[in-house]
């Protein structure tokens, strides 16, 4: 199928927050709690429309175990947006968030967009973080945020549209350069699939 | 083969050596043919060779010499090939190895082709493509006396042999003293192939391609121009096939199964079989494919492809045993003494290297495969130490279920860890009926297990994949105390796959990248290129020994073949690159880069044909032979660590 621009994203997080249930949920539009745990990583896409423009977004789930960030880091090369995860009903995954941006700021595009998920908030009874912390955590640091349910579904088309929109903006803009962004057959023309254009005009994010 | 058959040729010594030796799966004619060589008693001897060889492996001591003799019955033209018996050389070679490999009155109405090599060093040798069942390639033979060139020389005097009009090396027999069977054994190896040729494009009609021989019948040069013009023009096919076996000869261990199924797939699909033959095999160097990703975002260039490097001549000649059936009970008890002893453990090995165990006998072999025993404890040693190991075990157990909550509460690391594995066991092959469903009392063993191996281990504690490594072994040992001890076992060398630095996985992908330079230089050019040199896109692969691959039975066959650690302790590596190869014509034709090749790679799971990616993978191994093991720096996993102390310390400063 034709696209205009395809958009790589990368879902990041602490193990068990709920990277992978989100995904399918986003491609597959259902929930499935018994699934197998992510080794390495694993692929999903999806076409979505932005401006009367097809776009497809290619979505790495990345595994969330402290012990395979060294590989995860390999992922992020030519992303355009991230959605970075925590579980809502457990306090220390919040708190990995500082690790996980620095590890993106590291070794993604400065312009890459990010968007900060608090998953679970269906099991508000369990709830370890408040939106108000996850909002606070978002401004300081320039993300996008959100709070999502893959069980329910509530937010989750929202939080990776909403991030094809940020990023598509920047494009707009001019921010962008080929980083994380390929042009489709009935695309504009332009760059297309370079990864090595570090140049970063605007540094930025919005929020 | 039947024994009647055999006995018939009694009073031949080389063929009373033969069929005392066993059937032979070599020789493979139907029964409408066996009539025609049942009886060569008054053959008359046209050709006899002493010391021609094969090279079953790259060893100079599995080399098995024989005699070659080409036979003359009436109008008949039969070829052997006995193996001699009693040498010293071949003391590794069980009689059953030698037998296989014995060609038993192999008539020339059966064989499709005959190409001579004369590599620059080394003995001249020939791969002789037989054209029944589906075709199938016997092993090169080398002519350590020499007398090529007379045996050529003198199946020409006796049946037709062209020379193949774009390959001098290439002699095509057609011997058309029987038109209508010659032209139907020359259709049975393309088989699907030649019907769909140009020359027969609607439904073949055998009955018009015999009319066509019998006419050329006693115009000898004509015919040879008929001919001529037939391989090149009309059946280019056929040329192609002729090489693919020959290239199956080289490359793998049996031929025919191999190449039946790539006919097979040829058919299937919708292309021409020529279209695939030429994309698979002939042409791939020199054609791009046309990318069938949703993900491709630009038209994809046309790249010409370097070829493999151990396709054709310059691969050192490799030719092993099919792979056999599965290890049973019966067969089992004949590698035990009295006592319980595995007398010959290395015989053992082989055995499972190249058939694996049937599946209600793992539970027993699993065992001495993992070394929780060890090859010369008895029955009673081993009843012995089940108790002793299970109360072992029931000890570290009990470490962590007397940890009261109040204590839980101010040890957070048992805490993650307890978390970490109630997290995943939920989440590791709960689509099997045996993990299946909630409350399913092997989740909780499989939970106590990880629990308790991150406490006997607890520098190295518990990372994502284990459980994955332990689904298997618990499925088939049913027993806590023997899963932990065989799950123990396999962590001995397995374990540094899970050093929270990597440094198992990298230095198995290292010598992954030096493997790969070594057999297809081209490929790890392409990847030192694009960028690839790290192979992460093989991390799945490695971590957890291709669990995520293959379906389940197709794991635990894979499992045990790698566990026998013969011929290498490092298969799994081979492996890896026996799927790479299989997939470097589209890789280095779409010029993927590291991202699409991770995707390819990932998708291939649940793809790969696991038989003869085992076969390529051997013979990658003995190809690789010496230089391959010094690629690989000691102790990387699976090996066993060099030293003991502290590899698995590990920077607790991040958990």
């Amino acid at each position: 199928m034709s696209y205009a621009y395809l958009f790589k994203y990368i879902i990041i997080g602490d193990t068990g927050v709920g990277k992978s249930c989100l995904l399918l949920q986003f491609t597959d539009k259902r929930f499935q709690p018994v699934h197998d745990l992510t080794i390495g990583v694993e692929f999903g896409a999806r076409m979505i429309t932005i401006d009367n423009k097809p776009i497809k977004l290619q979505i790495w789930d990345t595994a969330g175990q402290e012990s395979f960030r060294s590989i995860t880091r390999s992922y992020y090369r030519g992303a355009a947006g991230a959605l970075l995860v925590y579980d809502i009903t457990r306090r220390e995954t919040f708190n990995h968030l500082a690790s996980w941006l620095e590890d993106a700021r590291q070794h993604a595009n400065a312009n890459m967009t990010i968007m900060l998920i608090g998953n679970k908030c269906d099991l508000a009874h369990r709830r370890a973080v408040s939106t108000e912390e996850g909002e606070q955590f978002a401004k300081e640091h320039g993300l996008i945020f959100m709070e999502a349910s893959a069980k329910t579904a509530q937010n989750v088309e929202e939080a990776f549209i909403n991030t094809a929109g940020t990023i598509y903006k920047k494009i707009q803009d001019g921010v962008f350069d080929s980083f994380g962004i390929k042009v489709g057959y009935g695309g504009i023309p332009g760059p297309s699939g370079g990864r090595d254009g570090s140049t970063s005009q605007a540094g930025g994010c919005c929020s | 083969m039947h024994e009647s058959d055999i006995h018939d040729l009694s009073d031949d010594a080389d063929y009373a050596v033969a069929s005392k030796q066993g059937s032979s799966s070599m020789t493979r004619a139907d029964d409408s043919k066996r009539s025609s060589y049942s009886d060569l008693e008054d053959a008359e001897i046209v050709y006899l060779k002493d010391n021609v060889t094969i090279h079953p492996t790259q060893y100079a001591a599995e080399r098995i010499s024989g005699r070659l003799k080409l036979l003359k019955q009436g109008s008949s033209l039969f070829m052997t090939w006995m193996p001699y018996t009693g040498q010293s050389s071949n003391a590794r070679l069980s009689g059953r190895d030698k037998n296989l490999y014995t060609i038993r009155a192999l008539s020339f109405s059966d064989i499709q082709s005959i190409r001579r090599h004369t590599p620059t060093i080394g003995w001249q040798y020939v791969i002789v493509v037989s054209s029944v069942c589906a075709g199938l390639a016997f092993p090169p033979l080398y002519f350590y006396s020499g007398g090529v060139r007379e045996f050529l020389a003198t199946i020409k005097q006796h049946v037709l042999i062209v020379r193949s009009s774009e390959d001098a090396n290439l002699f095509l027999v057609n011997n058309f003293q029987d038109p209508l069977q010659k032209t139907l054994s020359s259709l049975a190896l393309p088989g699907s192939l030649a019907n769909r040729t140009p020359s027969s494009s609607s439904s073949p009609s055998y009955g018009n391609l015999e009319d066509k021989y019998t006419s050329a019948d006693g115009h000898l040069s004509s015919m040879q121009q008929n001919n001529k013009q037939r391989q090149k023009s009309h059946d280019p096919a056929r040329d192609i096939s002729i090489q693919v076996l020959e290239k199956f000869s080289l490359v793998t261990r049996f031929a025919r199964e191999t190449t039946s199924q790539l006919f097979r797939e040829s058919l299937v699909d919708g292309h021409g079989p020529n279209e695939k033959r030429r994309t698979n095999w002939a042409s791939k160097e020199h054609q791009s494919q046309e990318m069938t990703s949703n993900d491709v975002e630009i038209v994809p260039k046309k790249v010409p492809v370097p070829s493999d490097p151990l396709e054709f001549d310059k691969l050192s000649l490799v030719w092993g045993q099919p792979r056999q059936r599965p290890l049973g009970l019966q067969e089992w008890s004949t590698f035990l003494d009295s006592e319980g002893r595995i007398v010959d453990p290395n015989a053992l090995k082989k055995r499972i290297f190249y058939g694996g165990v049937e599946h209600n006998l793992r539970k027993k072999v699993w065992t001495f495969l993992l070394g929780y025993y060890s090859y010369d404890s008895t029955y009673a040693e081993r009843e012995y130490a089940v108790l002793v190991k299970k109360s072992e075990y029931e000890t570290i157990k009990n470490q962590w279920q007397s940890i009261s909550p109040e204590q839980a509460k101010r040890f957070t690391k048992f805490k993650e860890r307890k978390g970490l594995i109630d997290k995943d066991v939920v989440r590791t092959d709960r689509s099997l009926p045996f993990y299946e469903g909630d409350d399913n009392p092997n989740v909780r063993l499989m939970h106590d297990i990880l629990l308790t191996y991150s406490f006997y281990n607890f520098d190295l504690g518990y990372c994502q994949g284990m459980s994955d490594l332990l689904s298997p072994i618990l499925f088939i040992m049913k027993d806590e105390s023997e899963a932990f001890w065989c799950f123990v076992s396999l962590l001995e060398r397995l374990g540094p796959n899970f050093n929270r630095d990597q440094s198992g996985m990298h230095s198995q992908l290292f010598a992954l990248s030096k493997l790969v330079e070594l057999l297809d230089s081209p490929l790890h050019n392409y990847f030192k290129q694009n960028d690839c040199l790290n192979y992460f896109f093989c991390f799945r692969w490695i971590l957890i020994q291709f669990k995520r691959e293959f379906e389940y039975e197709k794991t635990l066959r894979l499992w045990e073949v790698l566990w026998t650690h013969y011929p290498s302790e490092h298969l799994h590596l081979y492996v890896c690159i026996a799927i790479l190869k299989r997939h470097r014509a589209e890789i280095m034709g779409e010029q993927m880069d590291f991202d699409t090749l991770l995707k390819f790679i990932n998708e291939l799971s649940g793809q790969i044909d696991l038989d003869p990616i085992l076969r390529d993978a051997e013979a990658l191994c003995v190809c690789a032979g010496e230089n391959g093991a010094a690629s690989i720096p000691p102790g990387t996993p699976p090996s066993l660590p060099i030293q003991d102390s502290s590899i698995y310390y590990q920077d607790d400063s991040l958990l």
